[in-house]
């Protein structure tokens, strides 16, 4: 992907983003993460996995796992459309793909911007997310993907 | 080191001379090592582990050298390797003149290495540099550090004018002329008993000097002490010793070394070096030897040959014409194949509608396409390709071993080591090959007087045989021993409390071997009889996707066939249907399909489905149910049955649709994902889906609780 190529190393202090939405929220990944942007296509189903697994699919000879971000979040609706795209993250030696109701925009959100979440109740758990970013009038979730798809409830990994 | 070559010379005739690739492409990635560790060092604060890495460089040099009988490079590591243990022991202290010498000690080895290795040159004397090693070893400084490192480079001294020198050198000894040639054996047998006197080896005689016998000797012993010995058997002056030139030209004792070199019309066969010799790469270096023969004799001549030449031949030596490519670059080279060979397929697909004549130049090009991505696939997937002997060399060893253990006398035969295997089935499949051959020896094969007794040969036979059979290679471990007997394992099956009927066909009762904790040795050894083995043998085979087989004639032996695929990566698979999924079937496991009746298909308990075939019964396992697959006719039933076996086991699965047999690459689930409950792993199928391969076996065992 293009966008990758115009990456640098990046500080912590401003970090870009790809941002998606699920629903009416809109999310923030490390872009670092982030290996492509595929539109969704139908994976092979895994018999007795959790719900939000929608299956495998062959990206380039490999076998990737597809997670349905919006499952996973409980969103009130998850249609397969053409917006519908699933995000192929690089997690430590892992491929991952995610799917989302459509990407929005690759920012940078310095640090001083990002507010820390609130203790809440909520489907993710609050360890996850990195904060919340303001950005205009906006507000977008900062999330610690690699540790949401790694842990352990998500039975991602052996 | 002597007994290491006289081991050599009597390792049951085996061919090293296919090893010794892989033994020059080490050393000199050792020796280059070593170097670069050598240089490295800070001499003033050697670090432990440097100087142990340097340490193990040399010694798995010599250990290499050693056994492929290159006595010279085995001799000169074994003194570096005494210096380096002495370092890293911090009984000397490292300094720059033992770098120095060890430097130019590698020099030499890689010159000595391009030798062996058929590239030319004339033997190095190493005499100097062996000194010097023992001198640092002593803790004395060497006499002279040779300026010029490369020691190849100086004048060739010949061997025989340095006798003070402790070091093991050759030397050519002609005995005559005799009148009985038999009375130099006994100088044969002088070796034999004499520990570290060195070796003897017969050389051919000279045709103009037919009643003179000629022997190549090893040794470190004085001339004056060798001679003391020989005057027991034969007269002073019938022996004499000449200075030993590998390259085919023998200094004659007349003349002197440099004329003797001079006179290159001085012919003879080549012998020595490029004789069959121990050391000699014989196989490999057929076309080598044949080219180098006649340089040699050229390049001996110049007895005072400049350094670059000695130097040319080193480089040029440890340049093999193989490569050593990581194992990951493969599989990644053979990914991209399969990827090419799916999209191929799916190319071929949508063009078969395409009308041949208006697309005749797209419909050929496809042709050649699919051509070529066969070839391709096959040329990439044969680097992966290691031949059997990897597998069977261990054995001859072992089984030697083995067989003085057990007070037997066995001899193993070694059929089609050449057969090629995937390199991750190799690594896998050894084990279990080394159980059964021990078995073999331990089960099979009697104690001498019984085998006379019987009236069979006292020496008992194991064969090892692989071949190629279509798509799988079959390896079988043969005895002519006693083989299995019936009734003691119908006993011993009954007395486990396995259901065993007097009525069981041979091979259902063979297989009751397979059954864990089963043995029928009468006692327990320490090689086997614990039970613990051959159920593991049968659970490592399957799980690479093979099968076992066995034959027994009471009497005269037993067979055991283990049919593997040729690659983990590529398998047979029949894909079938349930719902609007498709899943498949290792081929291997599929042993039966028919379409199902309703009458067919019994419950026990209410729940529990098995189905008749052919006067058994066997459960019945509903995929759609075991993977939970959506249905959306329901109006449908499943009517096929597949009767899959693993583990000894069979099971029908209930499916939707047969849909066919193909080759599959075998993708597996765990590197991004992980482990599914009855799935072994997955496929790219010609439409660019994934389709699941099923695990028979966790099936079986899902049907046994």
């Amino acid at each position: 992907m293009g966008m990758m190529e115009k990456l640098d190393l990046q500080t912590d202090l401003a970090r870009e983003y790809l941002t998606f939405r699920l629903g009416d929220e809109e999310y923030g990944i490390d872009i670092l993460k982030v290996q492509e942007i595929r539109g969704y296509e139908n994976p092979t189903r895994i018999a007795n996995a959790s719900h939000f697994l929608k299956g495998v699919v062959n990206l380039r000879g490999t076998i990737v796992p597809i997670v349905d971000l919006r499952l996973r979040f409980g969103c009130a609706s998850a249609e397969y459309n053409a917006f519908t795209v699933s995000i192929v993250l690089h997690i430590g030696h892992r491929t991952i793909g995610t799917v989302v109701d459509s990407v929005s925009d690759v920012m940078e959100i310095p640090a001083e911007s990002v507010r820390p979440a609130p203790e809440m109740h909520s489907a993710i758990d609050a360890g996850f997310i990195r904060g919340l970013a303001q950005v205009g009038e906006r507000m977008v979730i900062l999330l610690d993907i690699e540790g949401l798809l790694m842990s352990p409830d998500m039975g991602l990994a052996d | 080191m002597a007994e290491m070559n006289t081991d050599n010379s009597q390792s049951a005739g085996i061919d090293l001379s296919q090893f010794y690739q892989v033994f020059f492409e080490e050393a000199g990635e050792n020796l280059d090592n070593m170097e670069q560790l050598l240089l490295g060092l800070d001499i003033t604060q050697a670090d432990d582990e440097e100087l142990n890495a340097i340490f193990r460089c040399a010694h798995s040099i010599k250990g290499g050298a050693a056994t492929f009988g290159f006595s010279d490079v085995a001799e000169l590591t074994h003194q570096m390797e005494t210096l380096l243990d002495k370092l890293r022991r911090h009984e000397l202290a490292p300094n720059a003149s033992m770098v120095d010498v060890l430097l130019a000690s590698g020099d030499a080895l890689k010159a000595q290495l391009a030798r062996h290795q058929g590239n030319g040159g004339d033997a190095i004397d190493t005499t100097e540099l062996l000194f010097n090693v023992r001198a640092l070893v002593a803790g004395e400084a060497p006499v002279a550090i040779a300026a010029a490192p490369v020691v190849a480079a100086q004048p060739a001294a010949p061997v025989a004018a340095a006798p003070a020198a402790k070091g093991k050198r050759l030397v050519e000894l002609r005995v005559g002329p005799l009148s009985n040639l038999a009375q130099a054996d006994e100088l044969r047998d002088l070796f034999k008993e004499i520990e570290g006197l060195g070796t003897i080896e017969d050389l051919p005689s000279l045709p103009d000097q037919a009643n003179t016998r000629r022997f190549k000797l090893e040794t470190a012993s004085a001339e004056s002490d060798l001679l003391d010995l020989f005057t027991f058997h034969v007269s002073r002056e019938e022996v004499v010793f000449l200075p030993w030139s590998e390259g085919g030209v023998q200094v004659d004792p007349d003349k002197g070394l440099f004329e003797g070199g001079a006179a290159a019309a001085h012919e003879e066969p080549g012998y020595g070096f490029f004789d069959n010799a121990p050391g000699a790469p014989t196989v490999r270096a057929v076309a080598v030897s044949a080219a180098s023969a006649e340089g040699v004799p050229a390049a001996s001549s110049a007895a005072a040959k400049p350094a670059a030449k000695a130097d040319k031949p080193a480089a040029g030596g440890l340049e093999s014409s193989t490569i050593r490519v990581s194992v990951e670059k493969v599989d990644q080279l053979i990914n991209l194949v399969g990827e090419l060979v799916i999209t191929q397929a799916m190319l071929a697909q949508n063009s078969r509608g395409l009308d041949p004549v208006l697309y005749q130049q797209l419909v050929s090009g496809l042709t050649d396409l699919d051509r070529n991505t066969r070839d391709l696939q096959e040329a990439v997937m044969s680097i992966r390709m290691i031949p059997m002997s990897t597998v069977f060399s261990r054995f001859p060893r072992m089984l030697r071993d083995l067989a003085n253990k057990l007070g037997k006398k066995v001899e193993l035969v070694m059929q089609g080591e050449s057969t090629e295997l995937d390199k991750g089935l190799v690594e896998k499949i050894t084990d279990p090959l080394t159980h059964l051959v021990r078995n073999s020896c331990d089960h099979g094969v009697e104690m001498p007087a019984d085998r006379i007794a019987k009236g069979k040969p006292e020496v008992g036979t194991i064969t090892l045989a692989a071949s190629h059979q279509g798509g799988s290679i079959v390896i079988e471990v043969r005895d002519d021993g006693r083989g299995l007997n019936r009734e003691k394992l119908i006993s011993k099956a009954r007395e486990k409390g396995i259901d065993a009927p007097d009525t069981m066909s041979d091979s259902d009762c063979w297989n009751l071997i397979f059954a864990p904790g089963f043995s029928t040795a009468d006692e327990v050894t320490d090689v086997s009889g614990r039970g613990v083995g051959m159920d593991v043998v049968k659970r490592n085979i399957t799980s690479l996707g093979g099968t076992v087989e066995i034959d027994s004639a009471e009497g005269y032996g037993m067979r055991v066939s283990v049919r593997l695929p040729l690659t983990l990566a590529i398998m047979d698979g029949m894909s079938v249907g349930v719902g609007e999924e498709v899943y498949i079937l290792p081929l291997s496991s599929v042993v039966e399909s028919f379409q199902v009746n309703e009458e067919m298909v019994k419950t026990i308990g209410g729940s529990g489905r098995v189905v008749e075939v052919r006067e058994e019964y066997m459960p019945v396992i509903e995929l759609e149910k075991v993977f939970g697959v959506p249905r959306f006719d329901w109006e449908h039933t499943s009517g096929i049955m597949v009767v899959v076996e693993a583990e000894g086991g069979r099971v029908a699965l209930l499916v939707d649709e047969l849909l066919g047999q193909q080759q599959v690459v075998v993708k597996n689930l765990e590197s991004n994902y992980r482990k599914v409950n009855d799935v072994s792993g997955a496929t790219i199928m010609g439409d660019g889906r994934v389709a699941l391969i099923l695990d028979v076996g966790s099936l079986v065992r899902r049907s046994r609780h």
